[in-house]
C-alpha cells in the first residue's frame, strides 16, 4: 500500500516496507502549466502506467472503471465547496456557492434534489422541442446566407442562453443581457477569482434582484412550465426556502449557459475534423441524440469532475487520506483503451456511457435539458451548414477544465 | 404496482434513491435494491424516481 494525497508517511512498518517493494513511481501530471491538454500523450501514458497520477491540486483518476467507481464512492464528496474560502473570498458569490446544490451533500443535497427534480423532469423537457428548434433555426436564419459565422458569438452562445431564458419564460432579446451577467459570474472560477472579485460581486447582484422580480412577477402569473415548477415547490417553505428557491434559479443559469455553448462549439469542432459523420448526420438526423453522446464521450467540456475524501480510505491497495482532492478525467476515461476498443469518433458506434455530466448524486440535473437541445440544434445544423470547414484562427480555452472554443469562425455551404 | 430496474443499463447514480428512499436503497455491498411491489400510496414516489433517473433506467407498471 503506498501513500497518496498529502503524500505524508505514517509510522506504519508494513506500509512503508510495500510501498519500498511495490510501490512503482506514480505519474506527475502538470496540470497547472497552461500548455497541458487532458488530451496529451502525456496523459494516455499515465493511464497506461496507473490508474491514478498525482497532479499539483491532488490526483488524478484516469481509467474508466476507476472514474466511474468513484464517482459514486461514498467516502467522497463533491470537491469544489471550498473554492471561495481557498481564495480567502467572502460575499454574495462565496455565499451562493457554498449553499447551492452543488455544494450541498447527503440530507440537505438530497431535500433540494428532490425539490427540483420536477422542474427538471423529461416530460417538461420533451414537450420544449419545438422550441428549441424554432430557436435555432432563427439564429442559422441570421448567419446562413452569409456562407460563414462565428459560430460561438453567433450560435451557441445565444442559443444556450436562448433555452434559459425559454426555462425561465424570458424573451429571446433578454439573452445578452443574462449571458454577460453569467460571463461576468464566472470569472469567480479563474484564477484571478480574487481580483474580478469586485465584478463578480456587483453580477451576482444583479443576478439575484433580477431573479428576485422574476419570481414575484411569476407568483402573480402562476403557470405549469419550468420556472413555475420550482416556485410551486417553494409553497412548503420548510421544504424549499425562498432563499434555496433563488439560489437554485441561479444555479440553473450559471450553470446551464457556458456548458451548453462551450459543448456545442465541441461539437462543431470535431465534426469538422470529421467531415464523413457530419454528411452522415445530414442524411440520418435520426443520429443526432448519438451524435451528441459521442462527441460528448470523445471531447466533454466538463474534462473533469472534482471530488474530496471525507475520511481515509484505501481503493486499489492505494490508501487515500482525508482531505485529498481528485480530479475524475472523463476525456481520459471514455478513451481508455481497455473499455473502447476502438475509441474513434463515429456516431453509429454502440458505446458504453461517457461521464460528460458527471455522475453518482451530483449527475448533472439539467442532462435532460442539455440533451434536448443539443440534439435539435446538431440535427438541424447538419442541414442547413454544410462542408463546415475553419475560417480563421480558432480561439480555445485550455484544454483542461471546462473547456471549449470562445471563437470559431466558420465557412459553409448553405442549404 | 410493479417496480422494474433494468440493472444492465443501471450506472448506480443513487438519485431513484434520492427521490423515493422507501422504495429504493444501496444495500451493504453498495448494490441497487427496490421494493419490487408497491401500493397506490407509493406511485407517485416511484414515478418521482423514474424521472429522475439520469439512464431512464426503471420501469413502472
Ligand atoms: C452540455 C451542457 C452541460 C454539461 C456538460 C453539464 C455538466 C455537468 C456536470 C459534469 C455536473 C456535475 C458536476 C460535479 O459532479 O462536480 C453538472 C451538475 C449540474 N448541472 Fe449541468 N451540465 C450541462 C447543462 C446544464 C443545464 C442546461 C443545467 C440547468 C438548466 C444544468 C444544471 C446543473 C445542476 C443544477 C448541477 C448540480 C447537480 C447536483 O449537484 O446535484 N446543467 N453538470
Ligand atoms: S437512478 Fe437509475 S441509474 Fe441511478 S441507481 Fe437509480 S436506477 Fe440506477
Amino acid at each position: 500500500m503506498y501513500l497518496l494525497g498529502n503524500l505524508k508517511l505514517t509510522g506504519n512498518d508494513r506500509k512503508m516496507k510495500q510501498e519500498s517493494q511495490f510501490a512503482p513511481p506514480l505519474p506527475y501530471l502538470d496540470v497547472a502549466d497552461p500548455g497541458f491538454s487532458i488530451r496529451s500523450a502525456a496523459v494516455a501514458a499515465a493511464r497506461e502506467a496507473s490508474w491514478v497520477a498525482r497532479t499539483n491540486y491532488g490526483l488524478a483518476v484516469l481509467r474508466y472503471d476507476d472514474v466511474q467507481k468513484m464517482l459514486r464512492h461514498p467516502k467522497l464528496r463533491q470537491g469544489s465547496y471550498r473554492w471561495p474560502a481557498l481564495n480567502d473570498v467572502t460575499g454574495d458569490f462565496a455565499r451562493w456557492w457554498e449553499s447551492m446544490l452543488l455544494s450541498q451533500e447527503g440530507d440537505n443535497h438530497a431535500r433540494l434534489r428532490r425539490m427540483a427534480n420536477p422542474a427538471f423532469s423529461p416530460k417538461l423537457i420533451t414537450s420544449l422541442a419545438p422550441k428549441f428548434t424554432e430557436l435555432a433555426n432563427m439564429l442559422i436564419d441570421d448567419f446562413a446566407p452569409k456562407g460563414k459565422c462565428d459560430f460561438i458569438a453567433e450560435f451557441t452562445e445565444p442559443y444556450a442562453t436562448g433555452v434559459i431564458c425559454e426555462l425561465l419564460g424570458l424573451p429571446f432579446e433578454r439573452w445578452r443581457e443574462l449571458a454577460d451577467i453569467a460571463g461576468d459570474m464566472g470569472l469567480a472560477l479563474g484564477v484571478t477569482f480574487k481580483k474580478d472579485l469586485p465584478t463578480i460581486e456587483a453580477a451576482t447582484q444583479r443576478l439575484f434582484s433580477y431573479v428576485e422580480d422574476l419570481v414575484a412577477f411569476r407568483r402573480a402569473n402562476p403557470k405549469d412550465d419550468f420556472i413555475g415548477m420550482l416556485i410551486n415547490a417553494n409553497e412548503d417553505k420548510s421544504q424549499l426556502s425562498d432563499q434555496e428557491l433563488m439560489d437554485m434559479i441561479v444555479l440553473a443559469i450559471f450553470g446551464g449557459i457556458d456548458t451548453t455553448r462551450n459543448q456545442l462549439g465541441l461539437a462543431m469542432s470535431t465534426f469538422i475534423e470529421h467531415p464523413d459523420q457530419w454528411a452522415l448526420l445530414a442524411e440520418k438526423p435520426e443520429l443526432a441524440r448519438a451524435a451528441v453522446e459521442e462527441v460528448m464521450r470523445v471531447r466533454p467540456t466538463v474534462t473533469w469532475v472534482t471530488r474530496e475524501a471525507t475520511e481515509d480510505f484505501t481503493y486499489n491497495d492505494t490508501l487515500i487520506e482525508k482531505g485529498t482532492t481528485l480530479h475524475l478525467f472523463s476525456q481520459s476515461a471514455t478513451s481508455d483503451p481497455r473499455v473502447f476498443e476502438d475509441p474513434s469518433f463515429d456516431i453509429t458506434a454502440e458505446r458504453k456511457p461517457h461521464f460528460g455530466f458527471g455522475g453518482g448524486t451530483h449527475h448533472c440535473l439539467g442532462h435532460f435539458i442539455a440533451r434536448g437541445d443539443m440534439t435539435e440544434a446538431l440535427k438541424l445544423l447538419a442541414q442547413r451548414v454544410k462542408n463546415p470547414r475553419f475560417d480563421g484562427e480558432v480561439e480555445w480555452l485550455p484544454d483542461s477544465g471546462n473547456t471549449g472554443a470562445i471563437r470559431m469562425p466558420i465557412a459553409f455551404d448553405p442549404a | 404496482m410493479k417496480v422494474h430496474v433494468n440493472i444492465d443499463i443501471c450506472l448506480l447514480h443513487g438519485q431513484c434513491v434520492i427521490a423515493a428512499p422507501e422504495i429504493f436503497s444501496f444495500d451493504d455491498n453498495g448494490d441497487l435494491v427496490w421494493v419490487a411491489e408497491i401500493d397506490d400510496s407509493q406511485v407517485a414516489d416511484a414515478e418521482a424516481a423514474s424521472d429522475a433517473c439520469p439512464e431512464q433506467a426503471i420501469i413502472i407498471g
